[in-house]
């Protein structure tokens, strides 16, 4: 029950991936014989898959990275580092991953700029009144997740950057789409964001690829992070020129095989349908929610009904999360997570320092996996025996 | 995969301690394991090169508090110059268990506070 970590991987991706590697393993974009075309083929049938998954308006507007982060830091540097100045606001949430924190509060000390974040509320939900408070006429990033890898949460993304850009329409909005693309669909054209970020492993796909959506005119102000072949016009010594999107922004030879996964773990969403697995999701958060409230040692980090929000369960327990992890683990082979989820500003807001226990559901879980869960809390309740850390106070 | 790693010593010490609280007018030093939030300050009275007195305090996971409490049952009349060339391979061999990489930075955090102090 981790699949906020990384999710497991299907038959077909393992399948086509393999197919890549053992039938017809040439590289792209290059090659004029027919292995190298079908490469191609196959690469840009996955890009096209992607567009049409997220809604996006033209395959130029989808870059393959190397995964979330590496989507964030690409615009932190490519449009950050031009359009960011001294005295400019850079804003996150406190809720935000560290992949999407660290990259803009680096940006805004390289540049002199604040580097401020919109509140979490006491109900786990960003302070949508917070909004006018922080973002003003010299705020030129807002980076928010679409959901929390820790609380769970559905931001009101569409909402929040409506108004946003209400107070500077020249605002670039960030998305961290990483925790939302498996389990929501998504429609980046209808959200009025300008930039979503997400990664291939955790719907299903291979490590190792992600994609980085950057909406058509904001393209025009990205500027590469990474040179070299592919991603050139002409070059000659005194200069070189580029090609357009997307091939501007993947230098290199690309994670061939891993696009085409991810491309199949596209195909494996949509042959379930995301109506199909927002139901299965949500019937099986609400039953873990249930046996989990009845256990009064455990307290959930986040709210505790399946309103706009989804099957990502993270507990507050006296006994520490590393301890709960490891016995879940090694007696129950139930795979949870503990400690701070890449989420140190969020846990040091609530004063759960000592970290927390995350249990994220997925479209494979079952009924019985939650059984299981609980069976195993219970029995490391029992064994750690809830002691009181009052003396423990450093 | 070792299956008795919180067998009754360890679950003893992390449980009902021996070494908590704080030596006054010692010498302190702290650590904080950021990535699974193990927090540990210990303060121990010196003498003539000799730990005369030790005792800790913090929170955190039963492998660190144990570890950390059995280290200082171990090292309190012993040389800091002794300490100081303990390893990690002692203290495993302390707690009498296996432990995985990601617990062996929980079992290590005591011995590198100790080696902290002045």
């Amino acid at each position: 029950m981790d699949s906020a970590a990384t999710s497991l991987k299907p038959e077909i991706v393992l399948e086509k991936m393999n197919e890549y590697y053992s039938q017809y393993s040439a590289n792209i974009h290059r090659g004029l014989y027919p292995l190298s075309e079908k490469a191609t083929e196959e690469y840009e049938v996955a890009r096209e898959k992607i567009k049409e998954f997220i809604g996006a308006e033209s395959t130029q507007e989808i870059i393959f990275t190397s995964g979330t982060t590496d989507s964030i830091n690409r615009v932190a540097i490519g449009w950050g580092n031009e359009h960011v100045s001294e005295g400019d606001e850079v804003v996150v949430t406190e809720m935000e991953h560290h992949s999407n924190f660290v990259p803009w509060q680096q940006l805004a000390l390289r540049k002199g700029a604040k580097f401020k974040a919109l509140k979490v509320g006491k109900d786990f939900r960003i302070e949508l009144n917070s909004i006018e408070e922080t973002i003003s006429s010299k705020t030129k990033i807002l980076a928010i997740s679409l959901v929390s890898n820790v609380l769970g949460v559905i931001n009101p993304v569409k909402e929040i950057s409506a108004r946003a850009k209400a107070i500077n329409p020249e605002i670039l909005i960030v998305v961290d789409a990483a925790q939302a693309v498996a389990h929501m669909p998504l429609n980046v054209s209808g959200l009025g964001v300008d930039v979503v970020a997400f990664s291939g492993h955790k719907m299903y796909g291979p490590t190792g690829v992600g994609v980085l959506y950057v909406k058509q005119k904001i393209l025009a102000e990205l500027s590469p992070s990474s040179f070299g072949g592919g991603m050139i016009k002409e070059v000659s010594l005194e200069k070189s020129t580029w090609a357009d999107s997307p091939e501007k922004y993947e230098a290199g030879t690309p994670m061939v095989a891993e696009a085409i996964g991810l491309g199949a773990a596209v195909d494996f969403i949509s042959q379930i349908g995301f109506e199909e697995i927002e139901r299965q999701e949500k019937e099986l958060s609400e039953y873990a929610l249930k046996k989990l409230k009845e256990l009064n040692w455990v307290k959930i980090f986040g709210p505790e009904e399946m309103t706009d929000r989804v099957g990502v369960i993270t507990l507050m327990t006296k006994s520490s999360p590393h301890d709960i992890a490891d016995i879940l683990g090694r007696r129950h082979q139930v795979c949870v997570r503990g400690g701070h989820h890449c989420t140190m500003p969020l846990h040091h807001k609530f004063e759960v320092e000592s970290g927390t226990t995350r249990i994220s559901l997925s479209v494979y879980n079952t009924f019985e996996d939650i059984d299981k869960l609980i069976e195993g809390l219970k029995e490391a309740e029992e064994i750690l025996e809830n002691i009181s850390h009052e003396r423990r106070s450093i | 995969m070792n299956d008795d790693l919180y067998k009754e010593i360890i679950l003893d010490h992390y449980k009902f301690p021996n070494n908590h609280g704080k030596v006054d007018g010692g010498v302190e030093a702290d650590e904080v394991n950021m990535m699974c939030g193990d927090k540990l300050k210990i303060s121990a009275k010196i003498v003539d090169g000799i730990i005369v007195e030790a005792k800790f305090t913090g929170g955190g996971c039963a492998i660190s508090m144990a570890a950390v409490d059995m280290l200082l049952d171990f090292v309190i009349g012993k040389k800091m110059s002794e300490v100081k060339k303990m390893s990690g391979a002692e203290i495993e061999k302390m707690l009498g268990v296996e432990l995985t990489s990601s617990r062996k930075k929980c079992a290590y955090l005591g011995l590198e506070v100790l080696k902290k102090l002045n």
